[in-house]
């Protein structure tokens, strides 16, 4: 026990960590539900345009207007202002089961170009995706991330085999699950679009958090050497959480602040498509730096723990700690 | 304040193991930091120089940087056969031909264009046209779909626009529905020698035809134009009288050669429409708002992380700084093109978060070294020894944390490259059962991700290793406090 000293005992405080994971994960999971998550055309499939226009407009009637010029189709329409060039615009959303050709989309432009001659609409941004086109889209993500899991439970596991590998691979994956769903949850909180900066988010924070907690797997490993069997292997993960405590303070302190920039800066431009990236990024590094050090090595020890049936402090090292 | 030893170190990793570590020169510092900036300078600008008004570019620069068409503005476009028809991939090719000849009519070159066979697609990709305001966007990609006019007419005679006059414009010979089939042949009889060519194969109304008008032509040593729409694709000379239906082009042609006239020949007899599946446009407005908040928050965040690095780290820091500038520029390089290798490189706003996120590694790495270099100060270790054993410790932790980014980097390449590329290739196995991808953004991040951390390896551990190692053989800088110790 000499041998290990250290300020706060993550082991310790297990039940605490996991007890607030455990309401967060929930609470990200619940309102999913209770909003439900907007997903957007890129993954459902539809239709998406978007004008600028000058003077007032009455909703209402543009968007019998443009639902006339489609022949019927169901027609949202919203309206929005541009920060950037402080130009009002107007959105229509279409979810179509064939996609809106191009054929009709310039029937569509130019019926209402004509009616709404005087609001001198301009077209910015248009998006048709079809059904079938965004499901697999989605479904391409989903085999992505799941064979990139697996993939990094593999390499953890050969890199890290003298504490354990396949066990220390997996709660790193927990511990990322952990952020995702915290990054899903602030996407669903603040009625975000689930769109491709939704996957650019959980790719980074993917990287990031492992990334975290391979630290302090290193640290482990590199104490565990050291110190052979003179501490459990709480106190082990104790000691090199606390050790690796100042990395990770100072490298969560300057990504984040870097994305706390991002997110100011894109505000006062006005660019939405930035801030729907920056700040959910924002939320998943803090995620991802209290899920590593708080997560990841406490689960670790406590199913070692339990795979070797002894409870509470138990020597370190299961099978294969006695090098020769 | 500690003495250097002139010898290289013998250093004592434990375990009663005891490396030698060689010195690194003193100017090394100077050599690595020159060769950063001066890397860093020419990235920024590039190298070209002016021989009069002409501008020979030798390195690409930043301003020579393709951006994606969610930055730039432009037109993403998925086209497909109409519902219920199963297009051969002969047709596929064919019907690509076309859409291509048209974006070249339409003056678009900087195109993308590829072809998922198993899902009958064909994927267009093209940015806003540089300094047009009124671009259409939506007739073009009408116009892109439509179905080729392909003719065959008599004699080249062109107007001031290349089109179509005279007797050449009066007289068609053949149309797109007498042409049975063409394709690319390999002659190794003919008597010049062996070549390429274009076969033809007629329809029994097309030979007729095509029989009357080789018999007046070659008396007269004409030509046959061959047209897809306005513009003239090839101009045989009439060299026999065809009764047969069976005609061959030949000429300067190689395989590509002969393939795409075939393809292009083919198109104006493709039996269908194509219809467009998915089609986005972005303004290029919208976009550059984006690039410039997004270069205005680089730079401040940039400046954020310096400050923060240079006062909580001191000397490690400053070195950090230098070789996070050296990674940013590496990176930049890649995605401009700077080692002419890579053409293909876009930037779209994942791209940069790729960027953002490969630098945060960086950042990582210097923390990591830096923490390590602290601690074994504070358990009483010498400048040169802390310094060693530093470095040394913190390899591994930064080398599985890099290696695992490049491994997440390359299974997005994977997943969302374009067919061909061989991370495509290398992971068909898993993602087999999709077409190629239709999110090029993603493919950006991971292309960006995976540079950005190959260069941290080189920039934020082996050069900011050499740099710190080489400072410290100063004597101005020998004191531990710079690198975090206790004064001693």
């Amino acid at each position: 026990m000499s041998d290990c000293k250290f300020h706060i005992d993550f082991i310790k405080n297990r039940k605490i960590y996991f007890t607030v994971s455990i309401i967060l994960v929930a609470f990200c999971i619940l309102s999913s539900f209770i909003f439900g998550a907007k997903l957007d055309i890129q993954f459902k499939g539809g239709t998406l345009i978007t004008y600028l226009y000058e003077g007032e407009i009455d909703l209402n009637t543009f968007q019998e207007d443009a639902s006339a010029a489609l022949e019927g189709i169901g027609v949202k329409a919203t309206t929005g202002t541009d920060f950037n060039t402080g130009k009002n615009n107007v959105q229509l959303s279409m979810l179509s089961n064939s996609g809106l050709t191009a054929d009709k989309q310039i029937v569509l432009t130019n019926t209402l170009e004509e009616k709404y001659a005087a609001n001198n609409l301009e077209l910015v941004e248009s998006t048709d995706v079809s059904p079938s086109a965004g499901k697999e889209f989605f479904s391409k993500c989903l085999v992505a991330a799941v064979f990139a899991a697996i993939v990094l439970i593999i390499y953890i596991a050969v890199r890290f085999k003298n504490i354990g590998g396949w066990l220390a691979g997996v709660c790193a994956v927990a511990a990322l699950l952990h952020d995702i769903i915290v990054v899903y949850g602030t996407f669903i909180v603040f009625g975000m679009e689930i769109d491709a900066n939704f996957m650019a988010v959980i790719l980074t924070i993917f990287g990031y958090s492992i990334n975290s907690t391979i630290v302090i797997y290193d640290r482990i490993r590199e104490n565990k050497k050291l110190y052979k069997n003179k501490c459990s292997l709480g106190e082990l993960t104790s000691l090199s959480i606390n050790q690796s405590m100042t990395r990770s303070i100072n490298t969560t302190v300057t990504t984040v602040s870097a994305m706390i920039v991002i997110s100011v800066v894109a505000v006062i431009y006005g660019v939405n498509s930035i801030i729907s990236f920056a700040f959910p990024m924002t939320m998943g590094l803090i995620s991802g730096a209290y899920s590593s050090t708080c997560i990841a090595g406490p689960l670790w020890v406590w199913l070692e723990e339990k795979k070797s049936g002894k409870g509470g402090k138990k020597k370190a090292a299961p099978e294969k700690s006695v090098e020769a | 304040m500690q003495k250097r030893l002139n010898t290289d170190v013998l250093y004592d990793i434990g375990k009663g193991m005891v490396i030698k570590v060689k010195r690194v020169k003193k100017p090394v510092f100077f050599v690595v930091f020159l060769l950063i900036a001066a890397f860093a300078a020419s990235v920024l600008f590039g190298i070209s120089s002016y021989y009069g008004d002409i501008e020979t570019v030798y390195v690409k620069g930043v301003d020579d940087i393709r951006f994606g068409i969610d930055i730039k503005g432009g037109v993403d476009v998925t086209f497909t056969p109409p519902e219920g028809f199963d297009a051969t991939d002969e047709q596929l090719d064919s019907a690509k031909e076309v859409i291509v000849q048209r974006m070249i009519n339409l003056n678009i070159t900087d195109y993308e264009a590829y072809i998922d066979y198993s899902n009958d697609r064909i994927i267009v990709r093209f940015p806003w046209k540089e300094g047009e305001a009124e671009f259409d966007p939506e007739a073009a990609v009408k116009e892109l779909g439509e179905t080729a006019q392909l003719t065959f007419r008599e004699g080249i005679e062109l107007d001031s626009m290349n089109k179509p006059t005279g007797v050449t414009a009066e007289n068609i010979i053949l149309e797109g529905k007498d042409v049975a089939e063409a394709y690319a042949a390999y002659d190794q009889s003919a008597n010049a020698g062996s070549q390429w060519l274009v076969a033809l194969n007629l329809t029994d109304e097309g030979a007729k035809k095509f029989a009357e008008a080789t018999e007046k032509l070659y008396n007269e040593g004409g030509v046959i134009s061959i047209w897809m729409d306005d513009t003239c694709i090839s101009y045989p000379r009439v060299s026999a009288v065809i009764t047969d239906g069976k005609a061959t082009i030949s000429g300067n042609f190689d395989a590509e050669s002969s393939k795409k006239l075939a393809d292009q020949i083919n198109s104006g007899a493709l039996p269908f429409k194509l219809v467009t599946a998915s089609f986005s446009t972005i303004s290029p407005s919208l976009g550059m708002g984006a690039l410039e908040a997004m270069v205005v928050a680089g730079i401040i965040a940039f400046a954020c992380i310096a400050v923060f690095m240079i006062a909580v780290y001191r000397l490690p820091g400053f070195i950090a700084v230098i070789a996070l500038i050296g990674q940013v520029a590496g990176t930049l390089a890649f995605v401009s093109g700077y080692f002419g290798f890579n053409a293909s490189g876009i930037l779209t706003i994942p791209g940069i978060a790729g960027i953002i996120l490969a630098v945060g590694m960086g950042v990582d790495a210097n923390v990591i070294t830096a923490e390590r270099i602290k601690e074994e100060l504070n358990n009483g270790k010498t400048l040169d020894g802390a310094l060693i054993s530093g470095y040394q410790r913190a390899l591994s932790a930064i080398m599985d944390g890099n290696i695992t980014m490049i491994l997440v980097a390359v299974i997005l390449m994977g997943a969302f490259g374009t067919p061909d590329s061989i991370f495509a290739k290398a992971l068909h196995f898993v993602f087999f059962m999709f077409g190629p991808s239709t999110a090029g953004t993603i493919y950006s991040f991971g292309f960006t991700l995976l540079t950005g951390t190959i260069l941290n390896l080189f920039f934020g551990v082996l050069c900011s290793r050499l740099m710190t190692m080489s400072l410290s053989g100063f004597k101005a800088f020998r004191n531990p406090k710079l690198y975090g110790g206790a004064k001693k």
